[in-house]
């Protein structure tokens, strides 16, 4: 079943063009991400889904128009920052969400467990912090148990430990088959949480498809040597090698396959060329994603 | 059917709104002052027991029928300061808090989060009316020395007309909140207005302060003669001075209201309806 459908969007502010003829499907069940540089038009496009913003062309559709008008009411989102009224406090607000969203008993309690605020839960909003704002989000988005979770940039401003939490939560929530789609910066964050992504770049989409397919398993290793020159034609010449770059005075290779390093050393040996560096990055998410948007500009 | 739906959309509205004001300290400030201003400035009238002319005794402020209008002109003002301030509070601080944009992502359609400040408008000078005919009730059966019910219910319609000024005042607030964002602005705007913006307006217009009757029929001053400062015998002298009323006939003035809070209104729903939040 389709959960949303987006047809040629298109919003202009002035002379900017935020986002241009964007077509992206979701599937129940998908944890999608959407992945872009800041400014790249992804608050944009979720904030015109969610009705929030006007779009200039182009249209949209959630759940194959089953539920009509009240679409958000399935929809658990959390846009941005976190909103809420500061001299309420967090059941409260939390049941404001749940009136809205029409829920007759809502299990507040257990969400409030859920990100750790049950202490705090007769504080008012004002008074906590921004990791605690951030995580009264989360809950008021998973109000009423909705289909459909949005996130963007959720873990944005929280300290590591927070960032841990909010990931695990997010794949738990991915794990009990509920749909997400959540708009990140963070390459690392979406290929931790998410099946699918859409890459997009000043308001145009890239490329889409699952994260497997978009972003390569390649391995990726640094090496070194007294004559990068020579290093440099001997490895470019190697089958399993597939790009061969220089980052300051060291290449990194793109390897095919995973090879250990004392075969790379060996070969290199071999060819009478002694390596002076030789390390083995994690595959680089980072550099992919930077190349695939870089590409296209 | 289509009325029962209606119904209960407008008790689910204003439900919410209540959840979101009922803790709002200035909620509960400005209506505490309502409740304990509006007799308490007519009250004040016992003070003073000897009066200029033409009124010469204070005891007009408390008897049948003359408290409605005397009750009425004190709630004018209370109206335009706290119904008014309240209005304007309710709508901008939804923008600042970004909690309209986050009702409207949670489930309400735009539509519906008009309609909810809409009713609330309606729900308030409900209250405020049904709080000032109580008052007008007790303060007249406890000093009219002789009660004859032709005399109590004679300015009756006072109920309607101080219903009428405090949702004109209101639907203006609303319209400048929807507009402005702003509470400081909005604020301003909206006293600015009342007090000197509109006469300024009026003198551009007419180039003269008082001409022509048609000079009344601006939006607050249509409101404010709804239930206007009861110095029959001045406003006659007026009439002789000038040639026309000071003040619009009761009809006019609740008619122009109405007009203008319709504006205002519709003004406000394209406002709602059109925003990037």
């Amino acid at each position: 079943m389709s959960i949303l459908s987006i047809q040629g969007l298109t919003k202009r502010y002035g002379k900017i063009t935020a986002i241009e003829h964007l077509t992206l499907e979701v599937e129940k069940g998908m944890s999608f991400g959407i992945l872009g540089p800041n400014g790249s038009g992804k608050t944009t496009t979720l904030g015109i889904v969610l009705g929030i913003i006007h779009s200039n062309a182009g249209e949209f559709q959630w759940f194959d128009g089953q539920y009509g008008q009240g679409h958000r009411r399935h929809i658990g989102a959390l846009l941005e920052t976190p909103n809420f009224y500061p001299y309420l406090n967090a059941v409260e607000n939390l049941e404001i969400i749940a009136h809205i969203k029409k829920i007759a008993s809502p299990r507040i309690t257990p969400l409030l467990e859920m990100v750790n605020l049950y202490q705090r839960r007769h504080s008012p909003f004002r008074t906590y912090s921004l990791g605690m704002k951030q995580r009264l989000a989360i809950a008021a988005a998973m109000v009423g148990d909705p289909e459909v979770l949005i996130f963007d940039e959720p873990t944005n401003g929280l300290d590591p430990q927070g960032i841990a939490e909010v990931r695990q939560t997010l794949k738990e929530i991915a794990g009990m088959g509920k749909t997400i789609i959540m708009a990140s910066h963070i390459l690392d964050e979406v290929e931790k949480v998410c099946s699918h992504v859409a890459i997009i770049k000043n308001g145009k989409l890239l490329a889409t498809g699952t994260v497997g397919a978009i972003i390569s398993d390649d391995m990726v290793v640094e090496v070194g040597a007294d004559d990068p020159a020579s290093l440099g034609e001997l490895l470019r010449k190697h089958p399993l090698v597939r790009q061969v770059e220089e980052k300051n005075g060291h290449l990194l290779l793109y390897l095919r396959e995973e090879v250990s390093a004392s075969t790379i050393n060996r070969l290199a040996f071999e060819h009478g060329i002694a390596l002076s560096h030789l390390r083995v990055v994690k595959k680089s998410l980072e550099s992919e994603f930077l190349a695939i948007t870089s590409r296209e500009s | 059917m289509l009325t029962t739906k209606l119904k209960t959309n407008m008790f689910f509205l204003l439900k919410l709104e209540w959840k979101k004001l009922n803790k709002l300290t200035a909620f509960r400030i400005f209506i505490a002052f309502y409740l304990v201003l509006l007799p308490t400035l007519l009250l004040l009238g016992k003070r003073i027991p000897e009066l200029p002319p033409p009124m010469m005794t204070n005891e007009v402020l408390f008897i049948f029928p003359t408290v409605w209008e005397w009750l009425a002109y004190v709630g004018n003002w209370l109206c335009f300061f706290f119904f008014g301030f309240l209005s304007i509070i309710t709508i901008t601080t939804e923008y600042s808090y970004r909690t309209m944009r986050q009702n409207i992502i949670t489930g309400l359609s735009r539509k519906e989060y008009f309609l909810a400040k809409l009713y609330l408008l309606l729900a308030i000078s409900t209250f405020a009316t049904v709080y000032y005919t109580l008052c007008a009730l007790l303060i007249g059966y406890f000093n009219t020395p002789a009660i004859y019910w032709h005399k109590v219910v004679q300015n009756a319609w006072f109920i309607p007309r101080y219903f009428l000024m405090c949702f004109g005042y209101m639907s203006f607030g609303a319209l400048l909140g929807f507009w402005i964002k702003r509470t400081g602005i909005a604020l301003f705007l909206y006293l600015s207005y009342i007090m000197f913006l509109e006469s300024i307006l009026r003198w551009g217009v007419h180039m003269q302060l008082w001409k022509h009757r048609s000079m009344h029929f601006y939006p607050m001053n249509a409101v404010e003669d709804l239930t206007p400062l009861p110095f029959t015998q001045m406003a006659d002298e007026f009439l002789s001075s000038y040639g026309f009323s000071l003040f619009l006939s009761p009809v006019e003035a609740a008619v122009t209201t109405i007009v203008y809070s319709g504006i205002f209104l519709f003004l406000g729903y394209k406002l709602v309806q059109r925003a990037d939040l």
